[in-house]
């Protein structure tokens, strides 16, 4: 039997290959070679590819670059939404590495927030772990943290730490599960705190949750959702989305047309939502689900 | 993230969502809370509700600090406005200049992303029939 935290762990580990292309109208002194990169899925794409515009800037002329931003097959890559997501909501039927194309020109100013430094992403990153502790607690748990544990949590998602593969452009994290101090350990110390609640309760006040589909104009559902029914009972992914999004659900005798995924998997809809709200949240303490067509292979 | 207008009230943003503006809200006139209704069994497998995203939602704006204060606090606001749309349109009826911050924070907590729209804030902060949202020249908390 897994133990729970070993899906912590899973979850906090989860990496996508990723090719980054140079788009191919970008002006380039020479050739632009792919960087391959395993992204973590908990992770910002503004947050770990530095190394990604260095090597791209490397080929161009400086008055040529202005800001980064990434695309697959045409979609601008919000990079205020973590990797995972925008993996399993645009790409995880796909074969792997995860094929990106990276601009340096044409900021799609419609689609895409502006990210000029790291401090936006802390920014963003903060806000919405304050945002999903408002519907856990009223805010009570991360009010009460001082100023240098919120930034414990934050300091948990850097990624200082890769190692190059000897002769290729492939890194891997640095930070083996086993080590003292790493950033798993240094997240969850805070983070474990924001996923307590009064003892008198079977589970958060609500549960921080986004629903996603590529196919809706909605950016994504976002409702009060009690983790405890009524009578007692602990209410399931599957009650959520027959509350929030039927449609999603197959009927009865029905062919199943969409997987309900969350970091890569389709948990069963018979999980308690607050149970994957305490192990399957990304940092941001969101549960952060996507519904796409089911593979037809 | 959404056009800079030249005048009140705002265009419609892409995508065909038909928006009219922003209303001033009368003082009294409580809008009636829409609680999301669940799509009975004979809808359309494929679609969400529609009817959400047509109502509007009432905002109570409150200044922070030295901001100044808005004459109009209550709006009636397009649920499918973002908060980026939302600081523009303050900005121009504070008579701001573009370049200047604005923060806006739900519960006095925490500042949402400028693409977040304000039906679903409304929906999870919202409460007495509205959403209050503070607004700051600076940063207030965090």
């Amino acid at each position: 039997m897994t133990d729970d935290k070993d899906v912590l762990r899973d979850v906090w580990f989860g990496r996508i290959p990723t090719c980054f292309t140079l788009y191919q109208d970008e002006i380039t002194e020479r050739e632009a070679e792919p960087y391959y990169l395993l992204l973590p899925r908990i992770s910002y794409l503004t947050l770990v590819t530095d190394k990604v515009k260095k090597h791209f800037q490397k080929v161009m002329r400086q008055e040529d670059v202005t800001e980064i931003w990434f695309e697959y097959e045409g979609t601008p890559l919000k990079w205020h939404f973590p990797i995972g997501l925008l993996f399993d909501l645009h790409a995880s039927n796909t074969a792997l590495p995860w094929n990106i194309t990276v601009h340096f020109k044409n900021f799609p100013e419609k689609d895409l927030l502006h990210c000029t430094s790291k401090d936006v992403i802390e920014a963003h990153f903060m806000a919405c772990v304050k945002e999903a502790d408002a519907l856990k607690h009223k805010s009570q748990v991360i009010n009460e943290m001082q100023k240098k544990d919120h930034k414990q949590l934050w300091m948990g998602l850097q990624n200082d730490h890769y190692h190059l593969i000897p002769g290729s452009n492939l890194e891997i994290p640095a930070n083996l599960p086993a080590s003292p101090n790493n950033k798993f350990d240094q997240f969850w110390a805070i983070n474990r705190k924001l996923m307590e609640y009064p003892p008198e309760d079977s589970g958060f006040r609500y549960i921080p949750f986004r629903i996603y589909q590529v196919t809706t104009e909605r950016p994504f559902i976002q409702k009060l959702f009690r983790p405890v029914a009524t009578n007692g009972q602990l209410n399931t992914l599957g009650d959520l989305l027959k509350e929030v999004y039927p449609a999603a659900i197959t009927p009865e005798d029905g062919e199943k047309k969409n997987q309900v995924m969350v970091h890569g998997i389709e948990p069963m809809l018979e999980t308690p939502v607050q149970w994957l709200s305490e192990h399957m949240s990304y940092p941001d303490n969101f549960l952060h689900i996507s519904i796409i067509p089911q593979p037809t292979d | 993230m959404a056009e800079v207008e030249e005048q009140l009230p705002l265009s419609p943003q892409d995508g065909g969502r038909g928006e009219c503006g922003e209303e001033p809200s009368d003082g009294g006139a409580a809008v009636g809370v829409a609680e999301a209704v669940p799509p009975s069994a004979g809808s359309p497998v494929t679609e969400e509700p529609a009817e959400d995203t047509k109502k509007k939602i009432d905002v109570l704006l409150k200044a922070v600090g030295d901001t100044p204060i808005m004459k109009t606090k209550k709006w009636s606001v397009e649920r499918t406005r973002t908060i980026q749309g939302l600081v523009d349109f303050i900005k121009k009826f504070l008579k701001l200049v573009a370049s200047e911050q604005l923060f806006i924070y739900v519960n006095q907590s925490f500042a949402p992303s400028p693409d977040q729209e304000v039906g679903t804030l409304y929906e999870c902060f919202g409460s007495d029939g509205k959403l209050v949202l503070h607004y700051c020249k600076s940063q207030a908390w965090g």
